[in-house]
C-alpha cells in the first residue's frame, strides 16, 4: 500500500529525500500509527508532544558550553576526556546514550566522527545528524579517503597531521573538542561558546581565522 | 555476508551538503519510537529498529528516506511482536486520508 | 546464562588482536571492512548486553566486555595513500575478536 515513488532517489544521490507528497505520506502514516497505539492504550498524545518536545531541545549550544569549558578549564577537560558523560553532567547536560567519549583534536591531530553503519550521532548533545551525516557517501567514505571528504568541507589540513577516525558504531557516542581559535585569550565562556560550530564537533570544520568574526557561528535551523 | 547498510568504504560521490529541515511527521516518528522503547513499555529497541530496516529488503532502503525506513520497521516490529497489524495501520490510514480530503475539498 | 553475568573480557589496553569473519546473519555491529584486520586495543568500555540478541528481542542475559580498537587506515585499505599514521577507532565486542597470534590475518578476510 505504500506509495514511495515520489520518493527521490536519482541513481547516484547518495540521499533519498521526500517531496511534497512523500512528506504527506509520511505524515499520514504515522498519524495511523499513533491512532492504533492509542486506541490499544500504549501511548497519548500528550506523551508525543512531551517527547517531541524533549528530542528538540537539544542542539549545538549543548556541545558548544561543553566545548568552551573545557577550553577555560584544564581540570575540567582532563575529567571531560576522561569521561564525558560526567563532563557534560557537571554543566548539567545530560547524555542519554551510554557513554559520551570527548576526543581532543590537537596541533598535528585531527578527529572526525562518522556512522557508517546508520546514523549513530550524539543526539543528547547535539541534536539530530545533519542530512550529509547520515548520507550514503559521508558514510561510505569518512572511513576510507577522511582527507578528501575534509576537503569537500573546506579543511585542508596541515601536511603530516594525523586523522583519527571514529566510527561510532555502537555503544559509545563521540564529540570531537576543536582546538581553541588563537586571538580568544581572555575571553569569557559565554563568549567561547559562541565560537563553537556544530560541524566542528563533529570534526568536519577547524575552527580558525573566523574566530574573531561571530557572522561565522553556525545556527542550527532547529 | 554483508548487509545493504554495511557500507564503510564504498566508492560513492561527493558528500550531499544539505542542511534539509526535521519535519514533524519525522519528529513524531523518533518520539514514537522513543516512547515504544522506554523502560515502561519496552516495546522496540533501538537495535531491534536497526534489525528491522537492514532486514527489510534492499529495495524498501533505497527507496525510502530516513524516517520512512524507521517508521516502516517500527510498524514491521509491531506486527511481528503482536502488538499490531499492517491491517489496523491501513484501516486508520485510510481514514485519516479521507479526512484529509474531505477537508481539502471543503476547506 | 544469568542475567547481568559478564562475560569475561580476553583482551587488555596495548594489546595486537584481530577481528573475526563470524558470518553472522541478522544485526551485527562489526563492520565489514575491518573483518579480518589486525589493530590494537585502546580502551575498555565497559559491559553491555549484546545487540545481536537485543535485535531479536532478547533483553536479558549476559553482559559482553566492549573494547575500542585502533586500525591504521593503510591496513584498512592497501591503496591508502595519506599519512601512514592515520587512524580508524571503533568498537568491538570481545566474541568479534581473537589474538592475531591464533588467526591467519589475511586468509579470513572474505570478501
Amino acid at each position: 500500500m505504500a506509495h514511495t515513488e515520489h520518493a527521490h532517489d536519482h541513481g547516484h544521490e547518495p540521499l533519498v529525500i521526500e517531496d511534497d507528497a512523500g512528506n504527506l505520506e509520511g505524515l499520514h502514516l504515522i498519524e495511523a500509527v499513533q491512532a492504533v497505539l492509542a486506541r490499544k492504550g500504549l501511548i497519548s498524545a500528550g506523551e508525543i508532544m512531551l517527547e517531541i518536545q524533549a528530542i528538540e531541545a537539544p542542539g549545538r549550544h549543548l556541545g558548544a558550553r561543553i566545548v568552551a569549558r573545557a577550553w577555560s578549564d584544564p581540570a575540567y577537560k582532563q575529567r571531560l576526556l576522561e569521561n564525558g558523560k560526567n563532563g557534560a553532567a557537571e554543566l548539567g547536560i545530560k547524555v542519554g546514550e551510554a557513554q559520551l567519549e570527548v576526543v581532543e583534536n590537537a596541533p598535528g591531530v585531527h578527529n572526525l566522527v562518522v556512522c557508517t553503519l546508520c546514523s549513530c550521532y550524539p543526539r543528547s548533545i547535539l541534536g539530530q545528524p545533519p542530512s550529509w551525516y547520515i548520507s550514503k557517501a559521508y558514510r561510505a567514505r569518512a572511513v576510507r579517503e577522511p582527507a578528501r571528504v575534509l576537503e569537500e568541507f573546506g579543511v585542508d589540513l596541515p601536511e603530516g597531521t594525523v586523522i583519527r577516525v571514529h566510527d561510532s558504531n555502537a555503544d559509545l557516542r563521540y564529540l570531537v573538542l576543536p582546538e581553541r581559535p588563537k586571538g580568544t585569550e581572555g575571553m569569557s565562556e559565554e563568549a567561547l561558546a559562541e565560537l563553537v560550530t556544530r560541524d566542528s564537533m563533529i570534526g568536519v570544520a577547524r575552527l580558525g581565522t573566523e574566530a574573531a568574526s561571530s557572522s561565522q557561528t553556525a545556527r542550527e535551523p532547529n | 555476508m554483508r548487509g545493504y547498510h554495511d557500507i564503510g568504504g564504498n566508492a560513492a560521490g561527493p558528500v550531499p551538503k544539505l542542511e534539509l529541515p526535521w519535519l514533524f511527521w519525522e519528529k513524531k516518528v523518533e518520539a514514537i519510537r522513543n516512547l515504544l522503547g522506554d523502560g515502561t513499555r519496552r516495546l522496540i529497541s533501538l537495535d531491534e529498529l536497526r534489525h528491522g530496516f537492514e532486514s527489510f529488503g534492499v529495495e524498501k532502503y533505497k527507496r525510502y528516506s530516513f524516517y520512512r525506513r524507521r517508521l516502516e520497521a517500527v510498524i514491521d516490529t509491531l506486527e511481528v511482536k503482536g502488538v499490531l497489524t499492517r491491517g489496523e495501520v491501513d484501516a486508520e490510514l485510510a481514514r485519516i486520508r479521507r479526512e484529509w480530503e474531505d477537508g481539502e475539498s471543503h476547506g | 546464562m544469568a542475567d547481568g553475568e559478564r562475560i569475561p573480557a580476553r583482551f587488555q589496553v596495548g594489546e595486537r588482536v584481530a577481528v573475526l569473519e563470524l558470518n553472522k546473519a541478522g544485526h551485527v555491529r562489526t563492520p565489514h571492512y575491518i573483518r579480518g584486520r589486525a589493530g590494537e586495543i585502546i580502551e575498555f568500555v565497559g559491559y553491555f548486553l549484546n545487540p545481536e540478541d537485543l535485535s531479536v528481542g532478547i533483553t536479558s542475559g549476559p553482559v559482553y566486555p566492549l573494547y575500542r580498537v585502533r586500525f591504521l587506515l593503510k591496513d584498512l585499505w592497501p591503496d591508502y595513500a595519506r599519512n601512514p599514521g592515520d587512524e580508524l577507532c571503533i568498537e568491538v565486542y570481545d566474541h568479534w575478536l581473537a589474538s592475531p597470534a591464533s588467526e591467519s590475518m589475511n586468509s579470513t578476510r572474505a570478501e
